[in-house]
C-alpha cells in the first residue's frame, strides 16, 4: 500500500459543512475547520433551511425582498455571519480569513441557491452558500454543484432517522457528528476489511491522526473464527501504513456480527472511520449495508469514506 | 451503472408521492368500478381530483406541473373536450387572483409600510399591549381590502424591527415576539374574510355561485354578511395573543423611539405614494360599485395597468414576484371543480356525507353547517385557505340548504387555518422569519379555532337570519 500513488491531493480536496443554526452548530462547525485544516482542504458552509410551501413562496419572497430595505436579513445569511466569524475566531493565525467582510446585500442567486460574494477573500477557500428545501437533496445538488470529497453534518441535526439517505445519496464521503463533544478525548477506530474503499479509509484517517495525535486502533471482525487473508491482508497493510506515518497502532480481531461488533467496541469515546459499501445500491436500498446500520446504530462521530 | 441506480432510486425517494398518486389513480381508474349511482366521468373527475390533492400537499412536483396534468386528465380521460376544458379553466377569479398577486407587488414595492408603522405608532403609543391591539386591528382592516399577503409583508418588517429594537438577544423576548407577529399573521387572516378582495378564496366562492346558478352577491353585500365577523374577532384575537404568549416587556418605550427615527428618515410622503394610495383607491371604488357589471377580476387587473402606466412598477419587478404557478393551478383547480359539479360528481360525494353523517347529526342545516365549516377548516390547514375553497366548494354548495349561506359559511370556515403554518399566507410569511415555531401555531391557533367557530355560529344564528 505505501508504495502506491496517496489515492487523494490533500490540496486539491472540497469539504462542505451543514450548519443549521447558532445554536447548536457550533460543534460541527469547529470540527469542520478542523478537518478542513488537518487536510488543508477548501471549506463550504451550507444552510439549509426550511423551503416555504410552493403556494406561498411568492409572498414569502416579496416579504423579504422587503425586510431588504428594512435591513433584516434573512435568518440563514445570519447563520453563515456568525459561522465566518466563528471560523475567524478559531484561526486568529490565518490573515486571509481575517480580511474578509459579511456583507448580506452582496449575495448573487444561481443555481436554485444563494451565494454570499465575499470581498477579499483570495486565498482564504470559503465559500458561503444559502439553500431553502429538503436537506438530503439541497446536500446532494451542492455537493454535484461544486464536487466536494466531503460533508460534514451534524449531530445536533439528529439524522440518524436519515441515515439511509445521508449514506446512499450523497455521493461525497460523509461525517456525521453524533452527540460530538470538542471537549472530549476520542480515540481513532478505523474498521478494516477487504473492501476496496478501506485503503481510502486508511489515508484518511492516517492524516487526522497523525494532525490531531488521537491514538488509532484498526478493528477487524469476522462472522467466523477464520480470518480470510483478504481481511488479515488489509489489517497488515493498514498497520504498515499507519506506521509508515509514524503513527502507532492497536489491532483488534474479533469475531461476531460486524455491525453489532462496531457499535459495542466503538461505546462513547471513540471516533469511527470506515469505507463506503461497495454492494449494488439497489441490494443496499434494500438490505442496508454496514455503514447504513452502524450509522444508525452508533452513538459516536463516525466518517464514512468513499 | 451504479451512478445510474443511484440517480434512479433517489429520483424515486423525491417523487415517491408522485408514484403513489399514479399508481392509486391507475388502479382506481382500471381496477375499481365506478359505484352504479355515478356515472365514469365522475368518478374520473374524482380520481384527478385525490390525484391533485395528494400532489399539492406533499409537492412532489411544482405547481405548474400539477396544473397541467389535472388539465390534460380532463381530455385524455374523456371527461369533456380540449375547448371546453379551455374555457373553464380562464374566468374572473383566476383573473383576479392574477391581479391582486400584482397588486400586492405594486403595492408593497412604494415603501409604504413606513408610513403605516408611523400612522399605527402615533395611535398606540408605547405600551406593549396596546401596539399588539393596534398590530392585530391595522392588519385585520387592511387585509380586508387588500389581501393578507400585502399586509403581512408590509407589516413584517415593522414588528420585526421592534422586535429587534426591544431587545438584543431574540430569546430574552420570545413571548413579545410571538405576541408582535401573530397579531400580524391572524389579524390579516381574520380580515382577509371581510370582503371579496380579501383573499382569492372569497372570489372563487363567488365564482362557483354563478357557475351552479346561485346568484350573484354584490361587494358591498359581502361586506354586509361578513364584515360584523371580523370586528368582532379583533379585541378577542389580542386578548388570545396577550394570554397565550405573555410579553416580556410591558412598554416598549425606547423600541418605539428608534422605530420613529428609522421611520423619520423617510420624510414626508411623496407625491408617488400618494398617487398609489389613490390608484389603489380608484380600485376599490371599482370593487364597490362596478363589480357587479365588470368583475372583480377585471378591475384587479385594471388596477394593475394603471400602476404600470403611471411607472409606479415595473414589468419585470411584477412578472419576478408573481407567482405564476398558483394562477395556473386556481385556473386549473376551478375547471375540475367545474366539471365536478356537470359530471354530478360534487353532487354524489354531498349525498355520501349527507347519508352516512346523517346517522349521527339528525338535523339537515345542522348537518350541512357542521360538514362544510369542519371540512373546510380541517382541509384549509393542510392545503391552503384558497386550494380548499376551489376543491371542497363544489361539494359543500351540493349538500343542500341556501347555497348563497353555505358558500359563506365555507369561505370563511377556509380562513380557520390558524394551527399550521402552510395554511395562510400571513402565517407562512411569519413562519419564515425562523423566530415562531410550529408549536405556537397550535399554542395560540386552538384559541383562535374555538373563538371562529363561535363566531360563525353567532353569525350564522343571529346576525344572517335579520339581513
Amino acid at each position: 500500500m505505501t508504495k502506491k500513488k496517496p489515492l487523494f491531493d490533500p490540496k486539491a480536496l472540497k469539504f462542505l459543512t451543514a450548519v443549521s443554526s447558532i445554536e447548536y452548530s457550533k460543534p460541527t462547525l469547529k470540527m469542520g475547520a478542523l478537518i478542513a485544516s488537518v487536510f488543508d482542504a477548501s471549506h463550504g458552509i451550507v444552510y439549509v433551511g426550511e423551503k416555504a410551501s410552493e403556494f406561498h413562496g411568492s409572498s414569502v419572497n416579496l416579504t423579504r425582498h422587503n425586510l431588504d430595505n428594512w435591513n433584516i436579513i434573512h435568518p440563514g445569511l445570519e447563520v453563515l455571519e456568525w459561522a465566518l466569524e466563528e471560523l475567524k475566531k478559531m484561526s486568529p493565525e490565518n490573515q486571509s480569513l481575517a480580511k474578509i467582510r459579511f456583507n448580506p446585500d452582496h449575495v448573487h442567486e444561481e443555481d436554485g441557491r444563494v451565494r454570499v460574494i465575499l470581498p477579499n477573500s483570495n486565498g482564504s477557500r470559503i465559500e458561503l452558500v444559502l439553500r431553502e428545501g429538503e436537506l438530503i437533496d439541497q446536500l446532494r445538488r451542492e455537493i454535484q454543484l461544486e464536487h466536494y470529497d466531503l460533508a460534514i453534518i451534524g449531530g445536533s441535526q439528529n439524522k440518524r432517522h436519515l441515515a439511509h439517505s445521508i449514506i446512499q445519496y450523497l455521493p461525497s464521503s460523509v461525517f456525521v457528528l453524533q452527540k460530538f463533544n470538542p471537549r472530549k478525548h476520542y480515540k481513532l477506530l478505523l474498521l478494516v476489511d477487504d473492501s476496496s474503499a478501506t485503503r481510502k479509509s486508511v489515508e484518511y484517517g492516517a492524516l487526522i491522526a497523525k494532525k490531531l495525535g488521537w491514538p488509532v486502533r484498526t478493528l477487524t471482525v469476522s462472522k467466523t473464527k477464520r480470518f480470510g487473508e483478504g481481511y488479515l491482508g488489509a489489517a497488515d497493510l493498514a498497520k504498515s501504513y499507519f506506521h509508515k506515518q509514524g503513527i502507532e497502532v492497536e489491532q483488534f480481531f474479533l469475531t461476531g456480527d460486524p455491525v453489532t461488533t462496531f457499535v459495542n467496541f466503538a461505546g462513547d469515546n471513540h471516533f469511527i472511520i470506515m469505507g463506503a459499501s461497495t454492494l449494488n445500491p439497489v441490494k443496499q436500498f434494500l438490505f442496508g449495508s454496514k455503514p447504513i446500520k452502524t450509522l444508525e446504530q452508533t452513538d459516536v462521530p463516525i466518517l464514512i469514506v468513499r | 451503472m451504479t451512478i445510474l441506480y443511484i440517480d434512479v432510486l433517489f429520483w424515486m425517494r423525491q417523487k415517491k408521492w408522485l408514484l403513489i398518486a399514479l399508481a392509486y389513480g391507475a388502479i382506481m381508474h382500471y381496477g375499481v368500478t365506478p359505484p352504479p349511482d355515478l356515472n365514469p366521468a365522475a368518478f374520473d373527475a374524482l380520481i384527478i381530483i385525490s390525484i391533485a390533492l395528494i400532489l399539492i400537499i406533499t409537492e412532489p412536483l411544482p405547481l405548474p406541473a400539477i396544473a397541467m396534468f389535472m388539465l390534460f386528465m380532463q381530455v385524455i380521460l374523456g371527461i369533456d373536450t380540449a375547448n371546453n376544458v379551455a374555457s373553464s379553466f380562464m374566468n374572473d377569479a383566476v383573473f383576479f387572483i392574477m391581479g391582486s398577486l400584482m397588486l400586492a407587488v405594486a403595492i408593497v414595492s412604494q415603501g409604504l409600510d413606513k408610513r403605516l408603522a408611523l400612522a399605527i405608532i402615533t395611535m398606540t403609543g408605547n405600551k406593549t399591549w396596546r401596539i399588539i391591539a393596534g398590530f392585530t386591528a391595522i392588519s385585520a382592516l387592511l387585509a380586508s381590502f387588500i389581501g393578507e399577503h400585502t399586509v403581512a409583508a408590509m407589516m413584517m418588517p415593522v414588528g420585526l424591527t421592534l422586535v429587534r429594537y426591544a431587545h438584543k438577544d431574540p430569546k430574552k423576548v420570545v413571548g413579545l415576539t410571538a405576541a408582535l407577529l401573530f397579531s400580524i399573521a391572524y389579524g390579516a387572516t381574520i380580515g382577509s374574510i371581510g370582503t371579496p378582495s380579501g383573499g382569492g378564496r372569497n372570489v372563487i366562492m363567488m365564482n362557483y355561485w354563478a357557475e351552479f346558478g346561485a346568484g350573484s352577491v354584490t361587494y358591498l353585500e359581502w361586506i354586509k354578511y361578513v364584515y360584523p365577523m371580523v370586528l368582532f374577532q379583533i379585541p378577542f384575537t389580542v386578548l388570545i395573543l396577550l394570554w397565550t404568549f405573555k410579553p416580556e416587556q410591558k412598554t416598549l418605550d425606547s423600541a418605539v423611539r428608534k422605530l420613529v427615527i428609522d421611520v423619520a428618515r423617510a420624510g414626508k410622503i411623496k407625491g408617488r405614494e400618494w398617487l398609489a394610495i389613490f390608484l389603489f383607491f380608484l380600485v376599490f371604488l371599482g370593487w364597490v360599485f362596478l363589480s357587479e357589471a365588470f368583475g372583480l377580476g377585471i378591475i384587479a387587473l385594471l388596477g394593475v395597468f394603471l400602476y404600470l402606466s403611471f411607472g409606479l412598477v415595473e414589468w419585470q419587478e411584477l412578472n419576478r414576484k408573481t407567482n405564476w404557478g398558483v394562477i395556473l393551478l386556481f385556473g386549473a383547480a376551478i375547471s375540475i371543480g367545474i366539471q365536478m359539479n356537470e359530471t354530478g360528481a360534487a353532487e354524489w360525494v354531498a349525498q355520501v356525507i349527507i347519508v352516512n353523517l346523517g346517522k349521527i347529526i339528525v338535523d339537515p342545516a345542522m348537518l350541512q353547517g357542521s360538514v362544510s365549516v369542519l371540512l373546510t377548516g380541517f382541509m384549509s390547514n393542510i392545503l391552503s385557505s384558497s386550494a380548499t375553497v376551489a376543491v371542497v366548494g363544489p361539494i359543500v354548495l351540493d349538500l343542500g340548504g341556501d347555497k348563497i349561506l353555505m358558500g359563506y359559511a365555507t369561505a370563511i370556515a377556509s380562513a380557520f387555518g390558524y394551527f399550521t403554518a402552510v395554511a395562510a399566507p400571513a402565517c407562512t410569511i411569519i413562519y419564515s422569519s425562523g423566530l415562531v415555531r410550529s408549536k405556537d401555531f397550535l399554542r395560540a391557533g386552538w384559541k383562535m379555532g374555538v373563538l371562529s367557530l363561535v363566531s360563525l355560529l353567532g353569525l350564522s344564528l343571529l346576525w344572517w337570519p335579520i339581513l
